[in-house]
């Protein structure tokens, strides 16, 4: 008696349609409290601990921003969430869960090394750079799509395809570590150093990979893919009412493989540009907890990739500047765990819809 | 349990009014039930039966009029009291857990089962009323795996262990096989043996002439007959449900109709078995029916948002059986769905974007892939104009406007394309006159132009009064086709109770 698998858990996120005018809508104060509240209750937590919240507050931030190469290292922490976050969004966006991104940019991560140790040496640099994260993007994609594949040929609820494949990749990078990828006789599971030419370069200044550069990128053309392109128009109506995207004529298999294959290539370019930009080497759970906050920023940034850019920087901030706060004054970095979690909760409080 | 004589009325409702809105959906209703005594409950969909039997069971309250149930009234109350009191509600959809088990159900929410259940015994119940009753029940058996008719019988057993005195059945029959009608209609007599008074509410006359004692027939509001079952002919029970008053002015007729713009032959799908018709150009065929023949699974058939199993559908002579939806509406068919809340419009979205949700690939609406803000908004402009459609602007979100002004962006959306065929499904459903006079006068004006309309709906007097040719839909296939002018009223009635000619 029960229903098609893949309909929409009732009251999920994407069944209220997010309009988003950030200037005037009432959902970005909405959010922007939501931050707030979670703030304070963060401080309310450190002033427990016997600590001062201003002066653990004023730590991170100084940690996160007090000098050029603390913006750059805030900044590669962002790049990751932005990337797979907007994806994130317009899957939401069309009524797609897919909680994958964090199995997607595992393997993404798998397909840049990959094609970063293939590459022969006499190669110009820029190219590699460029083979590399394409095959960290098309193998991001190609691990959307077993989820997808298993969604629409099979009728399993996306969430948990996607949900479970995450646990898979994360044994596969295990597996390649343990074989064709790994460094004999390391130690560790991880890879052979990339050779350096691969690496990406560093931005005057800020010392920051130019992977944030790209992510913004990333979010603009995403945000005119939504609201511009018929594409997009599709994807808000489904998300909206399935049954009114059946009878404007979208094909909803159509648009499910459209927006699972491209926020799968984002979250796989994102875990090659984690790896070439950041680690220089494939490491055993080099992406951990990743794609899970991919989906918290996208949440927090409304479903709107342009608006996905604050709620990135906002955790890549936080989590850069948590550890010179515990260095500095003691006060230990997983509360950044609590601030994220407290934030979670009352951004779903402020935005979710009642039925 | 205080043994109910025949003769006692079990219960009584007096006077009853409730309205929403400007709608008065009861408009002073008195019903009377006798213990022992199946009273049939019959009328045309908004007659106000639901909304009789919610008030009775406490889910809506009654505006003015009382309620006596064995003796006591019964005011303000909720559903929980009425159960307590002793009236059972049957729902159309059953409210059972699926992934329980039969006796699992039938322990919800129920105070004697025990604060620690007590299982064994309540199963010995149910094995014991299963065999009183014929119900064929296992208690262990889990619900998912019963057919419709046997979780029916769960919410019966339910009802009879629990002690109540009044059942009411909300159309009971319309998801049953012939089969497990019988087998209900069985229960039910044995249930009257017992003294419980029943209230089958129903569309459909061969069930009210074998069970029910009485029927009380319902239109607009109001009692518009009563009669003992006995005795009365099909022919009088007809009339009465559907009514005598003539149908509005009839809209001139058209010319003489031109070729063949939609054939339909031998369509089957789940829910329709075999519907074939030919609809010309400058012609409007309306369909009437009792809802739930087969009218939404005929609109979206045709409109391509459900596959025909069998049979074919050709449109200016091109076979468009098995062509999608959108290019249903590329070569010309234009629908207006019954669902205008969730699949005609997406109320989120703006007014403009409603505009051009089926055309968003076509200008001035886009140019390739790439959508264009601008040829949206004017175009946006232009129909509210032409369409008159009250908006603050096309940015204002369609969920803010009154129904008539939502409909008037399905008609403009769809009857701007210049359609060759409209297929309309309860167009007119919920609107006030004058919205629905604009609608009606578009689909004549889009007639006169040549177009072809099939009018799918189930207030018969519309169809009656916009059709050229009048069609009755029942069990999912054409009960029968006249001209207006030839229509017969009692004729059509008995097409809608399910009796071919």
């Amino acid at each position: 008696m029960s229903g098609p698998v893949s309909s929409l858990p009732a009251g999920g996120v994407a069944r209220a349609p997010l309009r988003l005018r950030l200037a005037t809508d009432r959902l970005a104060v909405r959010i922007l409290l939501a931050v707030a509240l979670s703030m304070l209750g963060a401080a309310l937590l450190i002033a427990l601990s016997g600590h001062g919240p201003l002066t653990a507050f004023a730590a991170m931030a100084v940690g996160a921003a007090g000098s050029a190469h603390q913006i750059g290292a805030a900044l590669n922490r962002t790049t990751p969430y932005l990337l797979a976050g907007s994806g994130v969004a317009l899957c939401f966006r069309a009524g797609i869960i897919n909680i994958g991104a964090e199995g997607q940019i595992a393997v993404g991560g798998i397909g840049a090394v990959a094609v970063a140790l293939a590459t022969p040496a006499g190669m110009p640099p820029l190219l590699a750079i460029l083979a590399a994260l394409l095959g960290g993007a098309l193998a991001g994609a190609a691990w959307a799509a077993v989820a997808t594949a298993i969604h629409i040929g099979r009728h399993v609820h996306e969430v948990l395809a996607t949900l479970l494949l995450n646990f898979v990749a994360v044994l596969l990078v295990q597996q390649a570590l343990a074989g064709p990828l790994g460094q004999f006789g390391a130690g560790f599971l991880q890879s052979p150093l990339l050779p350096r030419a691969i690496w990406l370069p560093r931005l005057p200044l800020i010392e920051a990979h130019p992977g944030f550069l790209i992510a913004l990128a990333v979010a603009a053309a995403l945000s005119f893919v939504l609201w511009r392109t018929r594409f997009g128009f599709a994807l808000r109506v489904a998300g909206a009412s399935r049954p009114a995207a059946a009878y404007a004529g979208f094909s909803l298999a159509r648009l499910t493989w459209g927006v699972m294959l491209l926020a799968g290539a984002l979250a796989g370019l994102a875990g090659g540009i984690e790896v070439l930009g950041v680690q220089r080497r494939l490491i055993e759970g080099f992406s951990l907890g990743f794609g899970f906050k991919a989906v918290t920023v996208a949440l927090l940034g409304a479903l709107e990739p342009l608006a996905v850019v604050p709620a990135a920087l906002f955790v890549g901030l936080l989590e850069a500047g948590a550890l010179s706060m515990q260095r500095q004054i003691g006060v230990p970095s997983a509360l950044v765990a609590v601030i994220e979690g407290l934030t979670m909760m009352f951004v779903l409080a402020a935005t979710v819809r009642r039925a | 349990m205080p043994d109910a004589t025949v003769a006692s009325p079990l219960l009584e409702m007096r006077g009853i009014v409730r309205s929403f809105g400007a709608v008065r959906a009861n408009d002073g209703i008195d019903l009377d039930v006798q213990a022992g005594r199946i009273l049939g409950l019959l009328g045309e969909n908004g007659s106000g039966k639901s909304t009789l039997m919610k008030v009775l069971f406490g889910m809506l309250p009654p505006d003015a009029g009382s309620i006596v149930f064995r003796g006591r009234p019964l005011a303000g109350h909720r559903p929980a009291a009425a159960m307590a009191a002793g009236i059972a509600m049957i729902h159309q959809h059953f409210m059972l857990i699926d992934a329980m088990t039969v006796v699992d159900n039938v322990m919800l929410g129920w105070p004697e089962a025990g604060r620690v259940l007590r299982r064994a015994a309540m199963a010995a119940r149910v094995r014991e009323a299963s065999r009183r009753f014929g119900l064929d029940l296992d208690p262990d058996a889990p619900v998912a795996s019963l057919p419709l008719g046997r979780r029916q019988r769960v919410e019966i057993l339910k009802a009879i262990l629990r002690d109540a005195q009044l059942l009411i059945l909300d159309e009971p029959t319309s998801n049953l096989a012939p089969s497990e009608v019988a087998g209900l209609l069985a229960i039910l007599r044995r249930l009257r043996a017992e003294g419980r008074g029943i209230v089958f509410i129903t569309h459909k006359m061969p069930e009210v002439l074998e069970v029910c004692d009485e029927v009380v027939v319902l239109r607009a509001g109001r009692v518009a007959g009563r009669t003992p079952v006995a005795g009365a002919s099909p022919q009088q029970l007809a009339e009465m449900m559907v009514g005598r008053s003539v149908a509005a002015a009839p809209a001139p007729a058209a010319q003489a109709p031109g070729a063949v713009r939609l054939s339909v032959q031998g369509l089957t799908a789940p829910g329709l078995s075999g519907v074939t018709f030919a609809l010309c150009g400058g012609e409007i065929l309306g369909v009437a029916g009792v809802d739930g023949n087969g009218q939404i699974e005929l609109a979206e058939t045709l409109a391509g948002l459900r596959r025909a199993r069998g049979g074919r559908i050709t449109l200016d002579g091109r076979d468009i059986t098995h062509a999608s939806a959108a290019a249903r509406v590329a070569a010309g068919l234009a629908y207006m769905p019954a669902d205008r809340a969730h699949t005609a419009l997406v109320r989120s979205m703006s007014v403009a974007e409603n505009l051009m949700l089926r055309d968003s690939a076509r200008p001035p609406y886009a140019r390739g892939a790439l959508l264009s803000p601008a040829g949206r908004r004017g175009r946006a402009r232009t129909l509210m104009g032409e369409y008159d459609i009250r908006a603050a602007g096309p940015d204002t979100p369609a969920g803010r406007l009154s129904g008539g002004n939502q409909q008037k962006i399905v008609v403009a959306r769809e009857l701007d394309r210049r359609p060759a065929v409209l297929v309309a499904h309860q167009a007119t459903w919920g609107l006030d006159p004058g919205a629905t006079r604009f609608v009606l006068d578009r689909m004549l004006a889009l007639r006169d132009g040549g177009a072809a309309v099939l009018y799918i709906s189930s207030e018969l007097e519309e169809v009656l009064a916009i059709g050229d040719r009048i069609a009755v839909l029942a069990d999912g296939g054409f009960a029968g086709v006249v001209a207006r002018a030839a229509a017969d009223l009692p004729q059509i009635g008995l097409w809608m109770a399910g009796r071919a000619a």
